[in-house]
């Protein structure tokens, strides 16, 4: 009997009660799996914790689900919208694009662009052959014709490519040329490296068209008994202006094209102009045809604009200042942003759901394994009436989804200081491109991932997951730990995502006075920098419960939020580096990395930000004289002693895995407070200097007092306030002995103070209202 | 690898990584002794004495495709030694049949594969 896997995603990840959620399962070795709504309440099943914890929830989806084997097509391209059937062209024929292959030698076909089925050996296509040789090929079904190159392409450099076909006289040619900047390629002149082929040959008959097969740029049709139609021979690399035409072109003709001059209109069919449709604000997946029928193509998985193009010349690094020169539009053969399965159950959530973190939990057979699997979401309080909210990090979920650094990541175990520990279903999406891969990851072809989504299973979004590189809960299922914490508290609180923030700004904020964010709040756009800053500066009171915070810009469309760009570039701790000229997000036009890069250090807004990390073992904090300023003895109560958090889920203390600190360089405001502080961590921490120094000995944990957790307070405008951990392990102590230890009496303190109305303990300043703490409107 | 056979490879690199890791690996098969296998059994994680810290960092840097991974069969209860592939989409594979019940045991006999490839290659 076939092995049983369920996996799942949600279209959304936050809602309110009564929205409509769609869930979209597949299912291998079974056609029915039982579904229950449940609550989820604590996600680490760590023996020294309470383990996992989940509420049962009744509601109409409830039940058995027919669930079956879905697709998924990995792989980015362009479809050209054609419904007269202009590209069906059966005659003489011109292809022609500028390219830059990253993977010529991947081993198998690679279409660049045609009109190819590749089932059914049906039409024309201009591609790589498995040598990684340019070929041009026609099809009449029974018989394919190929002219291949005389020399294989070069990776990583810049050519005009072209094949032409005179229909008359049967002769068919390819036109390869380099167009090797001192800019544009891996290689400069000075490497003796021939890129130049010519040739030429009958071929034996013309293409023979199918009605109904879609031109495409960068992937070919195909077809599968099971899953219809598909899309293979997908291409990696660049590709640069392109275009069809219905006549051979001469060499002069060509030779004008790749010198940059104005395509020829005559015999002109559709010219895609990869460098049409910037704007101050980005680009989206729209790619101009500017020629006479206005064939405008699609793309599909996203690839990726922004990228240089054949004509970049090194003196501008961002598409705004000069779009003629961003004309490459980047494939990968496995980039996946949206599963894009059949909706296997919809359900209108119960009126009466309160907030909370919710999963459909699905599961097959036993439910052992893999055949257990929770679609995770979140539900908002449709009238906000608590008094607190716990932020759920969306966007740094969206970054590490399906990450799998712990297998191909050569940096991962220095880092970590130990080995992965890997589980089954790390194995599984390591398997299987179609789970899609993290801002962490690299595609195959050595390019990083810079787009992410959530239309997609995220095996790391889960209760019970551990991360394999660090063998720890990590994001999510450390975050339940905190909520876990405002349950046994019993505290009346709403949750809230990233999401929300991006979307709606300050508004979402607003209605609370005390807002909790999670572990680890690494990644955030602009609108939801703004919107802390401003609920911050507004009179609220916000708890940084996490580390590595603040740190990484990133990028949402409106009217997608579920897919999330992500630049890597600054700093000396990225998973990989943009490559130069391509910083800036094609979102939104900003710049993308890390905020250190705009002067908004995470200081700026929490008081600290990113000092190192190591994972490998955490440490405890230790109180600072600040703690024993009587002003400010109501954090402490209740707390014996010196030593805060020599305990935790989270390698054994509250300070570790990723530490902040305080830095009054980097905007720590003035009137912070330093309240207790790590210190001594292990040599496998390694400093995040953000001040741009060399590395040098003495980075690491042993030599440097960088390498802290420090847990800061001040106060804010308007009666508002921070109170920030410094540590990812903070919310895994929280947990430890039943709830009941030095950490949670700590957090206590500072919540039941920050929930309070007024003025905060120890103030001296004036009493003022909480002019900034209006409600919104329900 | 034999002196022709370097120069079929393209990458030269290769070369000096290979003849930096022969020097290496003959000063850290000096630091092995029983202290060094006993402190690590006693703590597989966290700041160590600077000659296994050596040896760790060594092992933390082999090729993927020469690191070993612990395999959680049942978290806290059951794992077991991997070695990587190396190669992208390809799993790791067993190396023997040995039950661990702690990842940290697990990590040591980890650790002991590493010593003993180490010492006898």
């Amino acid at each position: 009997m076939a092995q049983i896997k369920i996996f799942g995603y949600a279209d959304k990840i936050s809602v309110k009660p009564g929205d409509t959620i769609q869930f979209h399962v597949s299912a291998d070795g079974t056609s029915t799996a039982e579904a229950h709504l449940v609550r989820l309440i604590h996600g680490d099943e760590h023996p020294h914790g309470p383990g996992f914890i989940d509420e049962e929830i009744d509601c109409a989806a409830n039940g058995t689900w027919q669930v079956e084997k879905q697709f998924t097509q990995v792989g980015a391209f362009l479809e050209v919208a054609d419904p007269d059937r202009k590209l069906a062209l059966d005659g003489s024929i011109t292809l022609c694009a500028f390219i830059w292959p990253t993977w010529p030698d991947v081993g198998h076909r690679q279409c660049l662009l045609g009109r190819w089925d590749n089932d059914r050996n049906h039409g024309y296509g201009l591609g790589i052959n498995p040598s990684g040789r340019l070929e041009f090929w026609v099809g009449c079904g029974n018989e394919v014709d190929y002219l291949q190159a005389e020399l294989p392409l070069q990776k990583q450099a810049w050519y005009f490519v072209a094949a032409t076909f005179d229909a008359r006289s049967g002769r068919a040619t390819l036109y390869q040329e380099g167009v090797v900047s001192r800019y544009n390629s891996l290689l400069s002149k000075v490497a003796p490296v021939e890129y130049r082929s010519h040739v030429s040959e009958m071929f034996r008959f013309r293409q023979n068209n199918l009605p109904d097969t879609p031109f495409l740029v960068a992937g070919s049709r195909d077809w599968h008994a099971l899953r219809g139609h598909f899309v293979s021979q997908l291409y990696c690399g660049k590709i640069d202006r392109c275009g069809v035409f219905d006549r051979p072109l001469d060499h002069e003709e060509l030779d004008a094209i790749r010198s940059g001059g104005q395509p020829p209109l005559d015999g002109m069919v559709a010219y895609w102009d990869t460098t049409k449709g910037y704007t101050d604000r980005g680009i989206g997946d729209l790619v101009v045809d500017i020629g006479p029928n206005r064939l405008d193509a699609e793309g599909y998985n996203r690839p990726v604009r922004a990228q240089t193009g054949y004509n970049w010349n090194g003196r501008n690094d961002c598409f705004r200042l000069a779009p003629h020169q961003y004309g490459g539009i980047e494939f990968h053969a496995d980039a996946m942003i949206d599963s894009n399965w059949n909706a296997t159950k919809t359900l209108e959530l119960p009126e009466t759901l309160r907030s909370g973190a919710y999963a459909m939990r699905v599961r097959g057979g036993d439910g052992e394994g893999l055949a257990e699997e929770y679609i995770v979401f979140f539900v908002r309080s449709r009238m906000p009436t608590a008094r607190i909210a716990l932020l759920f990090s969306t966007a740094t979920y969206l970054a590490y989804a399906n990450e799998r650094f712990a297998t191909d990541g050569q940096i991962v175990q220095p880092m970590a200081g130990q080995p992965p520990t890997i589980s089954e279903v790390d194995i599984e999406i390591y398997e299987n491109p179609e789970f899609g891969a993290g801002c962490y990851d690299t595609h195959a072809d050595g390019a990083g991932v810079c787009y992410t989504s959530y239309r997609r299973p995220m095996v790391n979004m889960r209760p019970k997951y551990r991360i394999a590189a660090f063998d720890l809960p990590w994001n999510f299922p450390a975050d339940l730990s905190i909520l876990a914490w405002l349950e046994h508290k019993g505290y009346d609180y709403d949750v809230l995502t990233d999401e929300d923030v991006h979307l709606e700004g300050v508004a979402a904020m607003a209605p609370y006075a005390c807002i909790l964010n999670s572990t680890h709040p690494e990644y955030h756009s602009e609108r939801m920098l703004d919107a802390h800053e401003d609920y911050i500066a507004g009179g609220g009171r916000f708890i940084c419960m996490g580390a590595n915070s603040f740190c990484c810009n990133v990028a949402f469309r409106d009217d997608e939020p579920w897919i999330m760009e992500c630049r890597k570039t600054g700093g000396h701790w990225i998973a990989w580096a943009a490559r130069p000229g391509e910083y800036y997000l094609a979102t939104t036009g900003q710049m993308g990395g890390i905020w250190t890069g705009f002067q908004r250090w995470g200081q700026k807004l929490v008081g600290n930000t990113f000092a190192g990390e190591g994972f490998a073992h955490s440490q405890p904090y230790r109180r600072m004289p600040d703690s024993y300023d009587p002003a400010l003895a109501w954090i402490t109560e209740g707390i014996e002693g010196e030593i805060i958090g020599d305990f935790g889920l989270g390698n054994g203390g509250a300070a570790g895995i990723e530490i902040d600190c305080y830095k009054l360089g980097f905007g720590t405001p003035p009137n912070t407070k330093l309240i207790a502080s790590s210190g001594g961590h292990p040599d496998n921490y390694i400093a995040h200097d953000e001040e741009g120094a060399h590395a040098h000995q003495g980075f690491s944990g042993t030599h440097n007092y960088i390498l802290r957790a420090d847990m800061v307070y001040f106060e804010a405008p308007n009666n508002g306030a921070v109170f920030a951990t410094g540590s990812i392990a903070f919310g895994s102590a929280l947990p430890i002995n039943g709830f009941e230890n030095n950490v949670s009496q700590l957090l206590s303190n500072v919540v039941n103070a920050f929930v309070r109305p007024g003025p905060l303990p120890g103030s001296n300043r004036p009493r003022k209202s909480t002019a900034g703490l209006e409600r919104v409107a329900p | 690898m034999l002196p022709l056979e370097y120069g079929r490879s393209e990458d030269r690199d290769i070369i000096v990584r290979d003849r930096f890791d022969g020097f290496r690996r003959e000063f850290l098969r000096t630091l092995v002794n029983p202290e060094v296998i006993e402190e690590h059994r006693q703590s597989a994680l966290g700041q160590h004495s600077e000659r296994l810290e050596r040896l760790l960092i060594y092992f933390r840097q082999r090729p993927l495709e020469q690191r070993y991974a612990v395999r959680a069969i049942e978290p806290f209860r059951r794992y077991q030694v991997v070695r990587l592939s190396g190669r992208r989409g390809v799993p790791p594979r067993l190396v023997d049949d040995a039950i661990y019940t702690s990842a940290n045991d697990a990590r040591h006999g980890l650790f002991l594969r590493c010593i003993r490839d180490l010492l006898e290659t």
